[in-house]
């Protein structure tokens, strides 16, 4: 049982804007189920008729744990242990060590660590639970694919956390993720956008280095955006941050994982629609890759269609500004 | 008949604090052709170049955040010495002007974005809202306009006075010169947008001037439209108090319908002209609440309609410019043609106008130069569909540089007019992965609900 001291450095009370998204979420959320009764109950379960889920098979294979292998056991701010993210656990440890940890650098590692859970894992929506189980399982959501991420630096020695934020996205990942099923569509616009994503940042050499481990590259390829690499963003490329919305923190915090459950309770059919899109979106990645001759060349034409870049904007104060 | 040079005397006479400054490109490219649209081809591309390349200069110069983006770019003032040189300069992603912090840091942000020298700006707040840092700014004589909150996030572009003017003369005289020889100082118009004078978002603030041009100008929401009451409104917020304000405005917008309705009332049966300019889904929800009391006017060649924004008029419904017109004709008696539709955004100071023979929206090109981007985001040719970029030499106070998230096409000349400059076809959409956005879409959300339905 933590105690509160523990509960506040560990930032496992969501921050204020997290609970006022929350908080706005929450009524959308009941707005939509409330006009939409009959709807909820139509689409809440899909009919066995009907095209289901099947999860897709583990892609890799799992090194056992020993106990002689090297871990990193401290109370550290961003090395320990925090809700659903234990580095601690053996399989963490295992995969940790199967990917190279104290061999190579630690931006190495983190690159190994980021290409592993990007390209081997698939996103699917399920509750929270364990890094453990979902290493073993090989799918989760958003969330479980960054826990695994920051889960294997800090079982590497390596300071990482949580960036979440609310956002939009662009038009080829609403029609996936969102327009796939009625409900999520109401609650999404009723909002005007989604009220919680995140990404994973490693500490390397004195910098925080971004991690989206989301979107393997056939769903990235599907979105028609480029296969990102370690250290690139997914805001300003498939996702927009609401302005103020964006957080750092170290642990998710508590209330998240009781909303997942919640909705996986009211609406499955909701989050098994979305799992087959995703599966659906995956396979027509597939075809686009092998379309282009692979994933580099797909990679090099959709950098191009990327656009111009943004320019960089360095805030520097400025003395015609001043705050009294 | 007036003849057009007079016409425009009265009309710069009118609108004389907009004029821009003498001794500048943009002096000799904006103000002294009495026709925007009728500038033969050599001379435009000269005044062009030389404008937009002024422009770039100073930008260049003056703004640090542009200046590296342009020396990443390789790119710099010697390398223009054409018009085609113009299409290498560095184009920035509206999305830019989207990516802001909040509190005392959007203050800073915005400064950072300005061209120039900032005046003294005083903060008074300990954490500033939007709208604090907004009305610090205006304090200081820098207008920060802002656009499209549609999904959660707003475009905020600052502009020192200068800029402003320039983009009300511009709008101004676009327009006029478009309905040439309708318009006259002595006529009575209706702005179907929030009151510039008590507002900053673009939807409204742009057309400020009317009230320099037309002697008697009502206004369809005549209170205070903040970033916060946006995003209640746009259902970006929940709670009670979102939902008062929600109720509200669906109330004023129920009462505004009303009161259109009888401004057209008193001035049916005088020689009265009557412009409305605005949003074109409040001019729909009237004529629909006409329609349904079976009633109609005849303005014929005394009305005319100036509209801009988008054309949602619900949720789910874009109505045809051509319906609109159509609709128009039908129940106030407006002729074809002027109605008019404008096409502008936040990040600009060129505003495009339908000719009113076939109804292309046609490009200032004396000041400003219009591109279509391919999908690679290349300069496309002409007739191909694209994505909107624009150079704007009219732009002072941030670089008007910009790629858009709209998709047009670009023709070298009208197919329908005379006149000899490129033109978009008449309706403008968005690209594909774009947020909906427009002004008129802004205030048809602000307003809450579908009027007229």
């Amino acid at each position: 049982m933590l105690s509160i001291r523990e509960i506040k450095e560990k930032q496992l009370i969501p921050q204020k804007p997290q609970l006022k998204m929350m908080i706005g979420g929450g009524l959308a959320l009941s707005k939509t189920l409330l006009i939409s009764l009959g709807e909820l109950k139509k689409l809440r379960k899909i009919p066995s008729s009907s095209e289901r889920y099947n999860r897709p098979n583990r892609t890799y294979d799992l090194k056992k744990y020993e106990s002689t292998m090297k871990s990193f056991t401290t109370n550290e701010k961003y090395l320990r242990p925090t809700l659903w993210c234990d580095p601690t656990e053996p399989e963490v440890i295992a995969l940790a060590h199967q990917l190279g940890a104290y061999q190579k650098s630690e931006q190495e590692f983190a690159e190994s660590a980021f290409e592993f859970v990007k390209e081997k894992m698939t996103l699917e929506i399920l509750p929270f639970n364990p890094v453990s189980e979902t290493i073993k399982r090989g799918t989760g959501t958003c969330i479980h694919l960054i826990s695994v991420f920051i889960a294997l630096c800090r079982a590497a020695g390596i300071k990482a956390r949580y960036k979440m934020f609310a956002m939009n996205m662009i038009q080829a990942w609403y029609d996936t993720t969102v327009n796939v099923d009625p409900l999520i569509k109401k609650w999404y616009d009723s909002m005007g956008y989604f009220m919680i994503e995140g990404e994973g940042e490693a500490y390397i050499d004195g910098k925080w280095m971004v991690a989206h481990v989301g979107p393997r590259a056939e769903r990235q390829a599907a979105g028609g955006i480029p296969v990102t690499k370690f250290g690139e963003d997914s805001l300003g490329n498939w996702f927009f941050a609401i302005p103020g919305s964006i957080m750092y923190m170290e642990s998710i915090p508590i209330g998240l994982g009781g909303a997942l459950r919640f909705l996986n309770k009211l609406a499955p059919g909701s989050m098994e629609r979305v799992n087959i899109s995703v599966q659906k979106q995956i396979e027509r990645g597939k075809q686009i890759i092998s379309q282009a001759g692979g994933i580099d060349s797909y990679n090099v034409n959709a950098r191009k269609k990327k656009g111009p870049s943004t320019p960089e904007l360095e805030l520097r104060g400025k003395e015609q500004i001043v705050f009294e | 008949m007036t003849d057009l040079n007079s016409y425009i005397a009265k009309l710069d006479k009118a609108i004389e604090k907009y004029i821009p400054s003498k001794n500048t490109p943009l002096y000799e490219s904006l103000y002294k052709p009495k026709d925007l649209f009728r500038i033969p081809l050599d001379d435009a591309k000269k005044m062009q170049l030389k404008t937009i390349k002024h422009s770039f200069i100073h930008h260049y110069n003056n703004n640090q955040f542009y200046h590296n983006f342009c020396k990443e770019h390789s790119f710099s003032p010697e390398d223009i010495k054409t018009n085609e040189d113009l299409d290498k300069i560095p184009l920035i992603p509206d999305k830019f002007f989207k990516d802001y912090p909040n509190g005392k840091e959007f203050a800073t942000w915005l400064a950072n974005i300005y061209t120039g020298d900032l005046p003294k700006i005083v903060i008074k707040q300990k954490k500033p809202t939007y709208d604090d840092v907004i009305d610090a700014f205006n304090r200081a004589g820098i207008i920060v306009t802002y656009s499209s909150g549609t999904g959660g996030r707003h475009t905020f572009v600052p502009r020192d006075q200068r800029t402003f003017l320039n983009s009300e003369y511009i709008l101004a005289k676009s327009f006029v010169t478009m309905v040439y020889p309708f318009w006259e100082y002595d006529s009575y118009g209706y702005l179907l947008m929030p009151n510039p004078r008590k507002n900053f978002i673009y939807a409204g603030k742009a057309v400020e001037v009317y009230f320099d041009a037309v002697k008697d100008v009502d206004v369809a929401i005549d209170r205070r439209v903040t970033t916060e009451l946006i995003s209640m409104t746009m259902g970006g917020a929940g709670g009670i108090k979102s939902k008062f304000v929600r109720y509200f405005a669906y109330k004023k917008s129920k009462k505004m319908i009303d009161d259109i309705i009888a401004w057209l009332e008193k001035h049916e049966n005088t020689d009265h002209k009557i412009t409305f300019v605005g949003a074109p889904y409040i001019l729909y929800a009237v004529m629909e609440k006409l329609k349904k009391q079976g009633r109609t006017f005849n303005f014929g060649e005394r009305g005319g309609v100036g509209t801009g924004g988008g054309w949602k008029i619900h949720e789910n419904k874009r109505i045809p410019v051509s319906d609109f017109r159509k609709e128009v004709q039908n129940v106030l008696g407006f002729k074809d043609k002027y109605i008019l539709d404008i096409y502008g955004m936040v990040e600009g100071n060129g505003w495009m106008v339908h000719c009113p023979e076939g109804h292309y929206l046609h490009v200032p090109y004396s000041f400003y130069k219009p591109l279509v981007l391919d999908d690679e985001f290349k300069p496309a040719d002409y007739g191909e569909w694209g994505r909107f970029a624009f150079l704007d030499g009219a732009a002072q106070s941030y670089p008007g540089f910009i790629v858009t998230g709209d998709r047009v096409r670009l023709l070298k000349r009208c197919p329908v007019c005379d006149r000899p400059g490129p033109v978009l076809e008449p309706e403008v959409k968005r690209a594909k992965g774009e947020d909906v956005r427009g002004c008129a879409e802004e205030v048809r959300k602000m307003l809450s609900s579908d009027l007229g339905s």
